[in-house]
């Protein structure tokens, strides 16, 4: 149906003759274009419904990363802006979020992730209205929302606990945001039979929240949320409670609800590949700050400091020296080449992922070492490795020509790292 | 068979409590109400009539012939009407106190359920006299307000039934708070903050989403104050003065000062049969609204 209401709004374009077309994007976009057609709507409310472009983002480049952060689309622009914002706990004792800056653009996956207690959540909360920020503004698409309630805001939340009303139908759940706006009756209707399409769970409207499942619930409370066509819609750990069928199920089922609707999602999760698989970006946080902020390429290839190399995925963290612009002294004597450059006598922590390391049983190449460990993981290997000197290393081997295990626990083996494998971190 | 012997073994102790206190005392009761009454009051044990159920509508003139007699109904009625008022007042002041104390922080909120409890502590007659002495003509209040130039003549309030819905309504207000408390405090936040995203504001909040989550604690306070107010003895009877006399006042009267055994007891047949078939009106409707999908 969607497909064919956004065919339906690129006639209406050819016949307006309004170039280029592809700069509609988004399913209310379509939606509504579609509703002037049939004369349901005013024209005017077209200019406002019809979301931005994001500019393209570019690839990533070494030579632009120490580069200033990334122009955005400045005030107003931006899906959700905020700025310095600070919440404390217990009058002070808990910074619970501690001066955290985000742009988010228009249609974009955005996820906040981090371990728990690092403030992601209360971020979401007081984009929502659920808590007061200490200090600092959000703005959304350019409109300044400190001070107004939550049900002044242009946004809906998903919440991890669903929070559906367990006293209404699913239908009634979907139709409660328009209700409460006073939408007109067949308005509704129309909407929230759209909506239990959208979600897939049309047939099950006149149910009630306890005869359905966890993931039916979930996409009770997604339906409920995006009936209101929120310009940002909040999800807050929605998956948390679902197994894990049902999970990678709905996370993809989630990527495709947003680039089919075309709106902003802002997303909560401690689960890294959650966030990599869905994200457009992803801003890692840790007590109440902003680690780094990136695509999921970005920050697992070329993550900024320790806490993030180590968070996501796993990684090998090895103490260092520079002894020159491009090699290293590890703390066990071994030294190493590194492709980005630095200054001889700085302290650096490489980080390498260990399928960027290989194992080799022969020749003079690499870092001699012995197996510890070998950890076999089905699609992959682990080697748990020792290398000369103390330092434990893990090097990880896709298991693509169905051998069990290459080498065996106790052999001697090298460590061949390339030099563009190697991440140099400050200490 | 062991298991059949053991089965009613363990059920046994509860099957001679509920005998002993509910059926034995019932059925007695049952049996008296359809006896004559004895000479010297009390019952004839071998004379049975059904004229304790007639008496309740009809009276026999001098000559012998029955005769609506509405008194009783009446009676009935400023019941049912005094205990519905009580139950509608309870409910009007139980509800927003039971509200603000589910909000509290949790000390607080075991520290409030504590001071709702503490009438029980003292005694129900003790705590109706207390309000004589709070109602009556040149007492508390009506002294203050007269000194205060409020009002020139005496209030006039004991003894009417106005003072006995006063007494109800304070006898009764914590059986209405308690449960719609309980209701209240199991509320899942969640659905507030849910509620208030999806743009209600806290008026249509309270509408859409508590009321009708509280809805078991709210009934099961009405039936907590109205079956027991139907059947209150103690405030009708030390505020409400002759004029207005309850059906409680009533029986006691035909067990007491009238020697009617079988009298009281048909009119706490009637009142019984009253209640239950309320309760059940409301189980058939409770059950139709969950057999819908």
């Amino acid at each position: 149906m969607v497909m064919r209401l956004i065919s339906y709004a690129r006639q209406l374009l050819d016949y307006a003759n309004i170039e280029p077309i592809t700069t509609v994007r988004g399913y209310f976009a379509a939606k509504a274009l579609a509703d002037v057609g049939q004369g349901k709507i005013h024209c005017r409310t077209i200019t406002c419904r019809i979301p931005v472009v994001p500019e393209a983002v570019p690839p990533w480049s070494p030579a632009e990363e120490h580069k200033a952060p990334r122009k955005t689309g400045g005030p107003g622009l931006d899906a959700v802006d905020c700025r310095e914002l600070v919440k404390t706990f217990d009058g002070g004792a808990v910074r619970a979020v501690d001066g955290v800056s985000i742009a988010i653009r228009s249609n974009e996956f955005f996820t906040l992730l981090g371990p728990s207690g690092c403030g992601k959540t209360t971020m979401l909360r007081m984009i929502a209205g659920f808590e007061i920020q200490d200090s600092g503004s959000i703005f959304v698409h350019g409109q300044k929302l400190d001070g107004l309630p939550p049900y002044r805001r242009p946004v809906n939340t998903v919440f991890q606990s669903y929070a559906v009303f367990p006293h209404l139908t699913v239908e009634e759940n979907v139709a409660f945001g328009l209700e409460m706006r006073r939408r007109p009756r067949a308005e509704i209707a129309a909407k929230v039979e759209e909506m239990t399409a959208l979600v897939k769970l049309a047939g099950l409207e006149k149910r009630k929240p306890a005869q359905l499942s966890g993931g039916q619930q979930q996409r009770v409370a997604l339906a409920r949320a995006l009936a209101n066509e929120p310009r940002v819609l909040l999800l807050d750990e929605p998956l948390a409670a679902l197994d894990l069928k049902l999970r990678t199920e709905m996370q993809l089922e989630l990527k495709r609800l947003q680039a089919e609707i075309g709106i902003t999602f802002v997303f909560v999760t401690h689960d890294q590949h959650e966030a990599m698989t869905m994200s457009d970006r992803v801003a890692v946080m840790r007590a109440g700050k902003v680690l780094q902020i990136g695509t999921p390429a970005e920050i697992y290839d070329r993550p900024t400091n320790r806490f993030v190399a180590d968070f996501i995925g796993e990684t090998n963290l090895l103490s260092a020296t520079r002894i020159g612009p491009t090699r290293c002294r590890l703390d066990c004597g071994i030294e190493l080449d590194v492709v980005e450059r630095g200054v001889a006598g700085d302290k650096v922590t490489l980080a390498v992922r260990p399928e960027r390391a290989t194992l080799v049983t022969q020749g003079a190449q690499g870092l001699p070492g012995s197996v510890e460990q070998v950890v076999y993981v089905g699609a992959d290997t682990s080697y748990h490795v020792v290398l000369r000197g103390g330092v434990r290393f893990r090097v990880r081997e896709q298991n693509s020509d169905g051998s069990i295990a290459r080498v065996e626990r106790g052999a001697s083996i090298r460590v061949v790292i390339p030099p563009a494998s190697v991440r140099v971190l400050a200490e | 068979m062991i298991r059949g012997v053991r089965r009613w073994g363990l059920v046994a102790p509860a099957v001679a409590i509920v005998g002993m206190f509910v059926v034995a005392p019932l059925s007695l009761m049952a049996y008296v109400s359809t006896l004559d009454r004895g000479p010297q009051g009390m019952v004839a044990w071998d004379r049975h009539s059904l004229d304790a159920y007639v008496q309740f509508l009809f009276e026999r003139d001098l000559t012998g012939r029955l005769a609506l007699n509405t008194d009783y109904l009446r009676i009935f009625g400023r019941s049912i009407m005094l205990a519905a008022i009580t139950t509608v007042v309870t409910l009007l002041i139980g509800f927003p106190t039971a509200l603000w104390m589910a909000f509290q922080p949790l000390r607080r909120r075991t520290f409030l359920v504590f001071i709702v409890t503490v009438p029980f502590w003292t005694n129900l007659l003790v705590r109706n006299f207390a309000w004589i002495l709070l109602l009556r003509d040149g007492g508390v209040i009506d002294a203050s307000l007269r000194k205060l130039g409020i009002t020139s003549a005496p209030m006039e309030v004991l003894y009417t039934p106005f003072a006995t819905g006063i007494g109800l309504t304070y006898s009764f207000l914590p059986y209405m708070i308690l449960p719609i408390y309980v209701s209240l405090e199991k509320l899942d936040r969640r659905l507030l903050e849910a509620a208030f995203d999806l743009g209600a504001d806290r008026w249509r909040t309270l509408w859409r989403v508590i009321l009708p989550l509280s809805m078991p604690g709210i009934i099961g306070g009405a039936i907590l104050v109205f079956v027991p107010g139907l059947g209150a003895f103690i405030s009708p009877e030390l505020l409400g003065g002759a004029k207005s006399m309850m059906i409680g006042s009533l029986i006691q009267e035909q067990f007491g000062q009238s020697r009617n055994w079988p009298f009281g007891a048909a009119l706490a047949f009637v009142l019984l049969a009253l209640v239950l078939t309320g309760l059940w009106l409301h189980a058939l409707r409770f059950r139709r609204e969950r057999r819908l999908p």
